[in-house]
């Protein structure tokens, strides 16, 4: 099981000027790459943003190796989303949108790299706190962002392997020989985390 | 040793192939006060489900379980603070990228503070020798390190039942030693299913489950030596070609 290709970047341990950040200030970077996504029109300035975010990202020693390691599982679907883009729309707006996702992707990796998970749960829980009025419980948003975090990377996973293996039969053209078993595994992932998270008592309500 | 009961207990489940409930488990009437109690018996005899009964996870279709007085359907939240499980597949239950988030995560619960909640899971990481390998991934670990990584994160709640289904299964000769000895110096009544009858062997009281129904219980040496005689009788006669 491959299930170590890590959509964004792992905590990497470090005190650069960017782990000592505010959470708050991280996450308003992350929201603030969102909705400048929608909000930016010129690819000149996207790329900067994105240069900018790079730069950081380097800033906080976690090197070059785990910056393409966040992107790379993305490359293929922004060649896509590129190509297709350009033919509809023409080469700015295409530019324009890859680069804008990965502002998103590296501004997400900046977050996660310097933050760890833990820090991160309960920042969450912390600004999921004002809809405890509602009824929500902010243990279980944060545990559904701990979820997702770690069922990317296994499904990713998954998908390597199951490629591997229909590459040796010979079904690596037969959509239905890839995107089945992923599926299978993909529901069994999710009902062995449930039933490992039912016997932790997670996920319970609060007392 | 806390005391789990079982009384009368009966589990059936629906099939999509027949018609009619299938029985994995019997009318079982035992009581477990032992400090270390195996459960052996073929693939598909009902031990994951005896089990799955301790922690609430599979619920009787008629009698009880209790944990220490507490039912588990009624009671579920406060047995399954007391009853950790460990799943024979590390890999389905580390849910955090290394082992130290996911220790911490077993702990968010009972421990609010973020600083004391960091000591709480060094603390629970080295005493089972596991501090240095607490920020790798969970993918770089071996085997035998996943499993006691997920061991640490449930024994970080001090439960004081460990259940164990087939912990040593999908490990190595050396691994299976690693868990046999951690799983020894443990003060915690255990429950624990396997197919390893060494292991088996050094339990207090062995049950023996065959279709649903506990066939042999009593001492390890006489259980694992029926479960032997089980399983040759079992076997098709002849020659193997």
């Amino acid at each position: 099981m491959r299930g170590h290709g890590f959509l964004l970047a792992n905590y990497v341990p470090g005190h650069s000027l960017i782990h000592r950040a505010p959470l708050a200030l991280k996450f308003l970077l992350v929201f603030g790459c969102g909705l400048a996504s929608f909000i930016v029109v010129d690819w000149r300035v996207s790329l900067a943003v994105l240069a900018g975010l790079c730069g950081l990202f380097l800033l906080t020693g976690a090197g070059l190796k785990k910056l393409w390691a966040a992107i790379r599982p993305l490359a293929a679907v922004l060649v896509v989303i590129g190509v297709f883009q350009w033919w509809m729309l023409g080469a700015p707006t295409a530019a324009r949108i890859v680069l804008n996702i990965l502002v998103c992707v590296v501004a997400a990796s900046l977050l996660t790299a310097t933050t760890p998970v833990q820090r991160l749960l309960d920042g969450v829980v912390r600004a999921a706190g004002p809809f405890k009025r509602f009824g929500a419980d902010p243990e279980r948003f944060a545990l559904t962002i701990a979820i997702m975090l770690r069922s990317i990377p296994y499904i990713a996973g998954t998908f390597a392997d199951v490629r591997d293996s229909a590459r040796a039969r010979g079904l690596e053209r037969n959509p239905r020989a890839l995107i089945l078993p992923v599926f299978i595994t993909s529901v069994a992932f999710a009902r062995q985390t449930g039933e490992a998270l039912a016997a932790r008592g997670l996920g319970d309500a609060e007392d | 040793m806390p005391a789990v009961i079982f009384d009368r207990v009966r589990v059936a489940v629906e099939t999509d192939s027949a018609p009619e409930l299938k029985v994995l488990l019997d009318a079982i009437s035992l009581e477990l006060t032992e400090q270390r109690i195996g459960v052996i018996g073929a693939n598909g005899s009902g031990k994951s489900t005896v089990l799955r009964l301790v922690n609430g996870l599979v619920q009787p279709t008629e009698g009880r379980v209790t944990v220490d007085g507490a039912d588990t359907v009624r009671d579920v939240r406060t047995v399954r603070r007391n009853v950790g499980f460990v799943f024979t597949d590390p890999l389905s239950q580390l849910v955090m990228p290394t082992g130290r988030e996911d220790v911490e995560l077993s702990l968010r619960r009972f421990v609010r503070n973020g600083k004391e909640r960091r000591q709480a899971a060094e603390g629970a990481l080295d005493r089972l020798g596991l501090l240095e390998l607490a920020d790798q991934s969970i993918y770089e670990l071996s085997g035998g390190e996943r499993q006691l990584m997920a061991l640490a994160a449930v024994l970080a709640v001090n439960p004081s039942v460990l259940v164990l289904d087939e912990p040593s299964t999908l490990l190595d000769l050396r691994n299976r030693e690693l868990l046999r000895r951690t799983l020894a110096g443990l003060d915690q009544q255990i429950i624990m299913s396997t197919h390893d009858l060494e292991l088996a062997l050094e339990m207090d009281r062995v049950l023996v489950i065959e279709k649903g129904e506990v066939v042999f219980d009593g001492g390890a040496a006489p259980a694992v030596d029926h479960y032997r005689m089980l399983c040759r009788d079992g076997l098709p006669a002849g020659k193997p070609r």
